[in-house]
């Protein structure tokens, strides 16, 4: 019926318009299949259905024999039991409570048929109460109700919150600077001991976190997927496949939603870009161009890391400047292959050395003289196996003691090993990882300026670093945003609309305007260009956002400065701003004829 | 034949009919209706409530619903009843004993529920 042409055309143009789906369009998120959130209270039901039964029949069997056994009353005349006396009777002697014959004393008769219901009765109780137990001790039991706490838990979030999925090394690292930021985020792992180990991290806020496969997308749901007020989704497990399912999941069903995953192959990096537009994290590729960075300028990388730690992390030392001569690469996997382009691409001569020959100590030492290891700037050491690195550490050390050594170390807990054996730079990839998708998470406006820093040049990143410290101390400063709009900084509309508000005067402390605001302006931009580090006599218009890092106070202060007047008054021009509705008034009569003068 | 559904079918009409049972009679006469046969319905709906329990199909669902009505109204009509010979000085007036039975008509009517919907349950069982 349709043009063939035609339906293509609209296929083209449907890839195009992708971006129409994130108009906040909500899709329907599947239900978590097989265990649904309230199958704890099904199992308990069905389960105790035997046990119940039992004890309502050994109730109602010891009730009714009760009212026909024959009894007499006090004066020695045949009467017997009423149901209801007998089912008060059976209460409390069931229960153990036991208060004692009544209304009259026991016949034999009536003695013998309570003493079988005693027994029975507690038959009846061990086994309800015996099978509740066994029920709760229930390996599946449990974990439905964890799984139904955790529903109710991710339901009941009540402010933003990231998706974290898997929960090794990086994502610890991560969670860690996470919550000291005061952000919440769940988690869901495949493994129960890391799943367990949230709990043992003891972050600030309640932490849900699940046990579960996140590659089945009802898990997902169940994590907070479809939830408001998710704010995103992280994927940095070990597992490219995973990282992969998750990161297209994320695209497919909330588009919305910024999504950080991490790879180590290309080929699933750009699978994970054809679905949506992740952030897609290589740790392999990613240490190639920190070694790169901090070959051009160990100031920027400093400030890099720096900016990308935990709020409160202090300093981390300048390294020195690494050595432009000859490197020697040992290892030639696939982060070996994409070290040496990197390197190569920064101009450096790189000669590889294949790990896989150097296994015994003469084919080593025969690998090493080869390759001139003697006479090398620096080594690295690049295999994935980290006793293999440090054996290899040990031989360049010993051919030239001299060498700067650079090394991979998979494994964080190695890292005391590393430092004993005189690693220069060592890179973690879990710790990269960390720093990157934190970079990603802490602030959207960041991204624009850390990639710029190491363009800006050696003196100007330890001028920078020189700058933060002065003003906002030796711990990492806290990193937010302000918009110059309408809306968020009303104090100033007025002067940001007559033109002449320097960064200066609005980075000024409301308790005294002489002193500046512990905190510096990273980044401004304007019409989606960004301005790096503008000096305080940039002048700010409307619609101008300002990337700053400062002291919690700092903020706090600022935030009065946008919203209040008398505030934004006195810190931008010095002046007396009224804050009554008829001071404002007068003042204005008053002030209005000497700015005419002016 | 499932012994599941026998053990479940025969509760569940047993509950129907101990309740029509006691119910039938004179509203207000206490010789008709006798105490034991309510003590029986009071039992057997509570067993047949609990047979009812964890079972996750839309009709199971509403069948314990309507157990769960008749076994808190037995259970109302056994206080009250429990009330008139033990507590009140008149002991079982007319009165009492027209609102025990009027409490036990209620049951009777969500029991005739369950059995419809058992009936139901079994002929759509039938067509499959």
């Amino acid at each position: 019926m349709g043009n063939p042409l035609l339906v293509l055309w609209y296929r083209i143009f449907a890839v195009e318009d992708e971006g129409r789906h994130s108009d906040g369009v909500e899709r329907p998120l599947p239900e978590p299949p097989g265990q649904q959130p309230s199958a704890g209270i099904l199992l308990v039901l069905r389960r105790m259905r035997i046990p119940l039964i039992v004890l309502i029949v050994i109730f109602a069997v010891s009730v009714l024999g009760l009212t026909l056994v024959p009894g007499e009353d006090a004066q020695g005349r045949p009467t017997r039991l009423g149901i209801f006396e007998a089912f008060y009777f059976m209460s409390f002697t069931a229960t153990t409570i036991g208060l004692g014959e009544i209304p009259y004393t026991f016949t034999p008769a009536q003695r013998m048929w309570v003493t079988f219901a005693i027994f029975l009765s507690v038959i009846g109780w061990a086994y309800a109460v015996g099978s509740l137990l066994a029920l709760m001790q229930d390996r599946a039991f449990r974990r439905a109700l964890a799984r139904r706490l955790f529903a109710r838990k991710v339901a009941h979030l009540g402010e933003p919150f990231l998706l974290l999925v898997g929960y090794g090394n990086a994502t610890k690292r991560l969670a860690r600077s996470l919550d000291d930021m005061g952000r919440r985020f769940v988690v869901i792992d495949r493994d129960e001991n890391r799943v367990t180990g949230v709990d043992l991290d003891s972050y600030r806020a309640d932490t849900p976190a699940m046990l579960g496969d996140a590659r089945d997308t009802g898990n997902l749901a169940l994590a907070g997927l479809g939830h408001r007020h998710c704010e995103g989704v992280v994927a940095l497990t070990g597992n490219d496949e995973t990282n992969l399912d998750v990161a297209m999941t994320a695209s497919l069903l909330r588009p919305d939603l910024p999504v950080i995953a991490r790879t180590s192959s290309r080929e699933i990096a750009e699978r994970m870009h054809a679905f949506g537009d992740p952030e897609v994290v290589n740790p392999l590729d990613r240490f190639g161009d920190h070694l790169r960075i901090l070959l051009r300028s160990p100031s920027s990388y400093q400030l890099m890391v720096w900016l990308t730690s935990a709020p409160g992390s202090p300093l981390p030392p300048r390294r020195d400047v690494l050595p432009r001569g000859r490197w020697v690469v040992c290892g030639y996997g696939r982060f070996g292959r994409e070290l040496t382009a990197d390197l190569r691409a920064e101009g450096l001569e790189v000669t590889i050395v294949r790990a896989e020959g150097a296994d015994d100590e003469e084919t080593q030492h025969r690998a090493f003289a080869e390759a001139d290891v003697e006479h090398a700037a620096a080594f690295v050491a690049a295999t994935e196996d980290d006793m293999t690195n440090l054996w290899l550490v040990e031989g360049a050390r010993r051919a030239n003691p001299d060498v700067f050594v650079a090394t991979l170390q998979n494994r964080a807990a190695n890292a005391s090993l590393f430092d004993a054996v005189g690693v220069d730079f060592g890179m973690m990839p879990a710790e990269l990882i960390a720093h990157e998708a934190l970079a990603r998470l802490a602030n959207p406006v960041l991204m624009r300026f850390l990639p710029a820093v190491p363009r800006q040049g050696e003196e100007w990143s330890a001028g920078m670093v020189d700058r933060l410290v002065d003003r906002c101390g030796a711990g990492t400063p806290h990193l937010w945003r302000i918009r110059l709009t309408r809306e968020e900084a009303p104090a100033l509309l007025g002067r940001l609309t007559a033109g002449g508000l320097r960064v200066g005067d609005l980075l000024r402390s409301p308790q005294g305007r002489e002193r500046s605001l512990e905190a510096v302006a990273l980044a401004l931009l304007r019409d989606g260009t960004s301005v790096i580090a503008p000096d305080d006599d940039v002048v700010l218009n409307l619609d101008d956002q300002l990337l700053l890092a400062g002291r919690p106070g700092a903020r706090r202060a600022l935030d009065a400065t946008l919203t209040n007047e008398p505030t934004a008054a006195y810190v931008v021009d010095g002046g007396f701003a009224p804050s009554s509705w008829l001071w404002r008034r007068l003042s204005r009569r008053s002030s209005a004829v000497p700015k005419e003068h002016v | 034949m499932n012994l599941e559904k026998v053990i479940f079918g025969f509760f569940v009409l047993l509950a129907a009919t101990l309740n029509f049972g006691f119910f039938i009679g004179d509203l207000g006469d206490p010789e008709l209706h006798n105490v034991y046969e309510l003590f029986a319905a009071v039992v057997v709906n509570l067993i047949a409530m609990v047979l009812k329990f964890g079972d996750r199909t839309q009709i199971g669902a509403v069948q314990l619903a309507t157990s769960l009505v008749a076994s808190l109204q037995l259970i109302a009509a056994a206080a009250v009843w429990a009330y008139a010979t033990n507590v009140a000085t008149d002991g079982l007036t007319r009165e009492m004993t027209a609102s025990v039975i009027s409490l036990s008509g209620g049951a009777l009517f969500a029991n005739v529920v369950s059995v419809v919907l058992l009936v139901v349950e079994t002929v759509s069982f039938q067509r499959r």
